[in-house]
Order: structure tokens, then sequence, then C-alpha cells
């Protein structure tokens, strides 16, 4: 039984087709990642899986059943942009978040005391909002989130605004969440996270699903045509007929190898190419990283023309700074 | 339910626990009480005697002059005793201040020296009476005031000389002087007290002091939702909620919660003004003015219409800041708020005089003037029992109505950042949810 599914979704804001078509399925014990560019429809699917709005057409059901608000009492819910009352102290929010989702007070202070100090911000217990710092307030939201000890968490771009200290210890407590058999669901543009966290992804590009599936499929489906060098001296040897490009960084490379059926035996032969001119400390043979995929993904469902989202300048710039943007 | 509770709940407390609640709470009566010790004390300096010089040639004439002055005040006081008598209310005797005659025969220097009095501040004006040239004819008054800010002056001796000069003719065509008394006696007009209607000057200062009230308070804590709503949404709180509360039970929390912090705090207000008042009539002090004159009817009419007001009120500010994303855009919107406010207090002379006109008894059932019109009607005219139940029911379903409209706006409003939504778009809104 899916924990949150979505059947043939549209939504269409005035003459904005937000999301049209989309499937997908969350099952219990698994995380699940949303990826997507700016704009692509995630906070919309998001927001039709809670029912803050109503898909025009298709369906959405939580635990089984056609959409209810009594099932919301089941959900965790972090938005993207985060909201707390400024003006109140954190042990008062949480109180009354918890309150929200049919929990007593007394039971909600002891969860959010026991949240505070496993996040590590229990001296915030007693502050004014206004008074902490981002991260810290990011941490209250995610309490807030979970107090009610919800089966399905859904978390709207989790890990944006987290320095890296805290963004592990965030995947961690997701980590552990799913691991007690809870489903997750996460959107994000951070590809890095997603391969390491995520059982399941989906991919949506202009409210569209472009790719969907467990990470092994996805990833098993593409071929081992990346490299990935480090080495020191003569990088003549990059000039190997078997390779279609290069990314060059100081003392390394990121290959792509031409496709062929003979692919495994090209990389054995640039390595050995390599070890002729130069000192190798890294070779490594992957498939395309989940960034490549998606890149190419978006890049084949947006015409080269008119592109409002990627126009295919953008697409030529470094990957990352393109995808945080 | 439980969720608007909830609502309501956190914005009430969050708001009574604020410094500015504390502050207008209590200062305000403070200003009440100082203002009315501080009149009184005013009161009591501001009774000084008025100084006139007469200045005419018939001696007699002045002498009468300050006995028909001295008889006018007689009469005034002992009719404001008797009034005050009757409305049962202990007062302390209001001395008036009087006018004191001085007759000066004129000589050639006089003006100079009334004029050099006036600028010293030792005489407050005075009275030149040329004697008629002809026998029959009447003498001629010009009268310098020491300012022209003091009408009353004028006009005080003007009816004095008026009976003078009568009293003269009267007795030159030889009337007795006791039968002339009496034919100028002043006429009185005796007013009881109406039990089922009470009239009087003080009542109508507290139901316009309440009228007041509920003008402000509505204005304040109207906008104060609008601008809470737009505090949400800039800080984005409302997604958090509207993942397990509707939005109607958003907003209605939010009225309802924001309206209770209004009730406290003129609950508050009108116990200190009628503990004020006690306190006034217990010590004497302006008793004959600043007395608070209300019945249970009018308190409970009050609260009433106070509730109904607000109701409509804040539903339109709740729309209002639903549509906006920051108070700059809000004030270019609040004219829809402030402007049937406005004309009800405009309105407010008219009702005062005739609070019973058919101009009063239509715009009365007019919802948006319902609140404030319908009590100042209920309090001061006789509307119909038909009236009040009418008013009451087209208020209440137009309520209903204005939050159906509004909570929609609001479902939509509250998710859209960015541009200000045109007429068009929120047509709209109101087709889709």
């Amino acid at each position: 039984m899916a924990v949150v599914q979505l059947d043939h979704v549209r939504k269409v804001y005035d003459t904005k087709v937000a999301v049209e078509g989309l499937s997908l399925a969350v099952e219990a014990g698994t995380m699940f990642g949303l990826l997507g560019p700016n704009g692509s429809g995630k906070t919309s699917s998001i927001r039709m899986m809670i029912g803050i709005t109503v898909p025009d057409s298709g369906s959405v059901s939580l635990f089984g059943k056609p959409f209810a608000r009594s099932s919301l009492a089941r959900v965790g819910y972090l938005p993207e942009e985060r909201g707390l009352y400024k003006k109140m102290n954190v042990l008062d929010q949480l109180i009354f978040l918890g309150r929200l989702h049919y929990i007593p007070a007394a039971v909600a202070e002891k969860r959010a005391r026991v949240w505070c100090e496993k996040l590590q911000i229990a001296e915030a217990i007693p502050k004014k909002t206004e008074d902490l710092s981002k991260g810290m307030q990011q941490k209250i939201q995610f309490i807030g989130a979970v107090l009610h000890d919800p089966d399905l968490i859904i978390m709207d771009e989790p890990f944006s605004g987290l320095d890296p200290v805290n963004a592990l210890m965030l995947m961690d407590t997701l980590l552990e969440l799913r691991s007690q058999g809870r489903a997750v669901l996460f959107s994000t543009h951070r590809m890095d996270q997603v391969e390491k966290l995520c059982d399941n992804i989906a991919l949506i590009h202009r409210g569209k699903l472009v790719l969907s599936g467990s990470m092994g499929e996805i990833k098993s489906s593409y071929p081992h045509n990346r490299v990935h060098i480090t080495f020191e001296g003569d990088d003549s040897f990059l000039r190997h007929p078997s390779i279609e490009s290069i990314k060059r960084f100081p003392g390394q490379a990121d290959i792509r190898l031409h496709p062929s059926p003979t692919l495994a035996d090209d990389a054995q032969a640039l390595l050995a190419r390599a070890l002729q001119h130069a000192r190798v400390t890294r070779f490594e043979v992957t498939e395309p990283t989940l960034e490549e995929i998606f890149i190419e993904k978006v890049r084949e469902t947006s015409p080269d023309t008119n592109g409002p989202n990627l126009s295919p300048a953008q697409l030529e710039e470094p990957v990352g700074s393109y995808l945080d943007a | 339910m439980r969720n608007v509770w909830l609502i309501a709940h956190r914005e009430y407390t969050d708001r009574v626990r604020t410094r500015g609640f504390l502050l207008t709470t209590i200062m305000i009566p403070v200003i009440m009480a100082g203002f009315v010790v501080g009149s009184n004390f005013l009161g009591v300096k501001g009774t000084t005697d008025i100084r006139i010089a007469v200045v005419s040639s018939d001696v007699q004439l002045a002498l009468d002059l300050q006995d028909e002055l001295n008889r006018m005040q007689d009469q005034k006081e002992q009719t404001q005793s008797e009034s005050d008598a009757s409305q049962n209310m202990p007062s302390a005797p209001a001395r008036q201040p009087r006018i004191i005659v001085d007759a000066i025969d004129p000589g050639p220097d006089t003006k100079a020296e009334l004029d050099e009095s006036l600028d010293s501040g030792d005489s407050d004006g005075y009275l030149w009476i040329t004697p008629a040239s002809a026998p029959g004819g009447r003498p001629t008054f010009v009268f310098t005031p020491r300012s022209n800010w003091d009408v009353s002056i004028k006009n005080t001796l003007a009816s004095a000389l008026d009976k003078v000069l009568i009293r003269e003719q009267l007795t030159h065509r030889g009337i007795v002087a006791a039968d002339a008394d009496t034919m100028l006696q002043p006429v009185q007009i005796a007013a009881p007290a109406n039990p089922h209607h009470d009239d009087d000057k003080s009542a109508e200062i507290s139901v316009s002091v309440l009228f007041f009230v509920m003008y402000l308070v509505i204005m304040l804590y109207g906008m104060n939702v609008a601008r809470s709503i737009i505090e949400e949404k800039t800080s984005r709180i409302f997604e958090v909620l509207l993942a397990s509360i509707r939005p109607e039970a958003m907003m209605a929390g939010k009225i309802i919660g924001v309206g209770s912090v209004g009730l406290t705090q003129v609950g508050i207000w009108l116990i200190a003004a009628l503990t004020l008042a006690g306190a006034s009539v217990a010590l004497h002090l302006g008793a004959n003015v600043y007395h608070v004159s209300l019945t249970l009817t009018q308190i409970i009419f009050f609260f009433i219409y106070f509730i109904l007001g607000y109701l409509f009120y804040a539903s339109i500010a709740a729309a209002l800041g639903a549509m906006t994303n920051s108070e700059q855009e809000l004030q270019q919107l609040n004219m829809f708020l402030v402007l049937p406010l406005l004309f009800c207090f405009i309105m407010l002379g008219t009702l005062l005089t005739t609070p019973d006109s058919t101009l009063a008894r239509v715009l009365a059932l007019v919802p948006p003037f319902t609140p404030l019109l319908m009590y100042f009607r209920v309090s001061l005219g006789h509307p119909a029992v038909w009236e009040i139940a009418l008013s009451l029911v087209l208020t209440s379903a137009s309520i209903c109505g204005l939050i159906w409209i509004t909570s929609r706006i609001y479902r939509v409003g509250v998710l859209m950042y960015g541009k200000r939504p045109s007429i068009s778009e929120i047509f709209r809104w109101l087709k889709y949810s």
C-alpha cells in the first residue's frame, strides 16, 4: 500500500500549467526524492499532497484512501518557505504546532524537549524565535513537522540553507525515521543528497514526469561511460580517440567516453595510455551521476528554442552553479 | 471548531502579552481620569467675575442694568439646580461667573482711562451709553470688550438692556413695578424625566462616547486583523498551518482571537469608566457634567452591535490582508474599511437631533452602517422591535456572506506572493479554490 499516491494529477494556475499528468507513489519505510529545476512544479505537487491546493483533475490518496483532511494528522510537512511566529518562544511554538496535529500539550512539550536535545538546540528552548539563527529556526521548523510522530514526512527543500554539519545531522535523522518504517518524501535540486539517501526518485520538468524509478534501476540503465581520473604529469593521454568530451580540473579530469559496445575495453585502453605518460592516483569507471542524468533529461525535454526555464547557454554553465541557482 | 479555538487562543495570548496592549489598555483610562479631574480643576479656577464699566450720564440706567443682570443670573442658577435635582444627582452648586457693573459718569478723559484699564486687564469691557437725543427715543449703546472672543457677554448685556428698557417703558406708562416684574418673568418649560426615554444630555454624551469607542476599536482591530494576516504571509507561517487546518478555520480563529482582545480592552475601559464615574460622584467632582448614564439595555446592545460591527469589518479587513503583501499596499486599500465607518461618523450629527427620521431608519438597516447607527438609534431613538430584529438578521446574513467570500479570497490570496491581484483576478479567485 502506498503511503501517498498521485494519479494523473493536473494543476493549472490561470494560464500556467504547473503540474501535468503526474503519477507517483511512495511506500512506507522508503525515502523518495522529488527532483526538478526551479519552477518545475515540485512545490505545486507537494501542496496538492497535503491539501493546500486541490488538483484540477486526477487524484491524490493518502494511506491508501482518497485524500481526506483527517489523514493529515499522520502527515508532517516542512514547507519550502520556513515560517514560525517570530515573537513566540520556541517551546510555546512547538506545543502550538503539536496541538494543531491533535497531540495534547503535555505530550507535545515532552517530545519537543527530547527532539531539541537530539538536534542539539536545547539551549534555544526558552528563547524567542526571532533571536535564533537561521539554522536553528530551521531545526525548530523540522521538529514542528515531526513532533506528532507522522507516518509520512513531506519536506520541500529541507537542506537549503543548512551548513554541512547540520545537513549531515538532518540526513542522519531522516535515515533514522525511514528505518522506523516511516515514509519520507522530499524535494531538492541537490543531486548528491538524493544519490546517497533516496530509494526512489521522480524527476519532473515543466510539470511533467521525465524520469522515475528506483535509484539502482535508473543508474544501471545507463552505460558505464564516465571516467574520473586523478593524475600528475603529462596529460597528452587525454587526446585518446575513445574520449567524447572532457572536463578539466587541476590534476583531475572527468571524461565521457564514446558510446560503443566495447566500452569496458576502451576504458582499460585509456588507463594503459595514461599510465605511460602520468602518475595515476585514481581511476574510476562509473555510470553517469544523477546530476548528469538530470541535466541530460532536462535538456531532452527543453526545446532548444524558447525555453524559458533553461536556455542552451545556461546549460553550458558549470553544473553545480546552475543547480543551486 | 477545535482548530478555530486553537488559533484564536494563540492569537489572543500573543497579543494580550504585548507591551503595546498593556500600554493602551492602561493609558487610556488614565488619560480619561486625568481629563475629568483636570477639567474640574480648571472649571473651579475658571469662575472669575467679569467687570464691566457702564458709562452713562443716566446713573439710574446703569443701576437698573446691574439689577437686571443679577436677577438673570439668579434665575439661571435656580433652573440649573432644579434640573439637576430632577435627574437625581447630587450636585455641587456650580458658580457661574457673574457680571459686575461699575457705573461711571462720562468725563473728558473717561474713554482714555477705560481703554487703559482694558489694556491692564482691570476691566473686561465697557459699555458706552449715549442718551437718546429726542424724548421717547432709544439711547445708543457701544460695547467695547477686551477681546472679541467672548460673544456671550455681549448677548447677556443685550438681553439685560432689552428688559431694562422695556421695564422703563412700562413704568412710564403707569404700570406698577411688581406687575412689570411678573410680566417680564421668563417662561419656564418643565421637562420631567421620561422613564421610557432617557434622553437627557448626559445619556447623549455617554452614548456618543461609546459610539466613538466602537468606531475606534472596530477600525483599530479591523486593521489589526489585516496586519496580522500580512505578517503571517511574510513570515510564511500560514503554509505550516494550512497543512493541518482549513483556511476558513484559520481566518475565523484570527478574527475571533483579535476581536477578543478588542472586547477585553473595551471591557476594561468600560469598567474603568464606570468606576471613575462612581468615584467622581462620590467625590462630588464635576458630577453635573461627567456622569455616566447608561442603562443595562444600552450596554447589552452596545456589545451586540459592537461584535456584529467588528465581525463585518474584520472580514473585509481579512480579505484586504489576503490580497496585499505589505503594509504599504494595505494603506492604499484601507479606504474600503474607513469610508463606511467615516460615513457613520458624519451621520452622527443627524442622528443626534433626529434619531427616528426616515433617513436614519433606512440607513440603520443597511448592513455596513447598522452596527454603529442602529446602536445609536436603540440608545437614543425609538426603533420598532421589528427594525431591531431586521437589522440583526440583515447584518448577520451579510456577515455570513462576507465571510464566505473572504475565505475564498483568503484561501487563494495567502498563497500568492508578488504582485497585487487585479479586480478580475479576485473574481476568478472566487470561482476556484
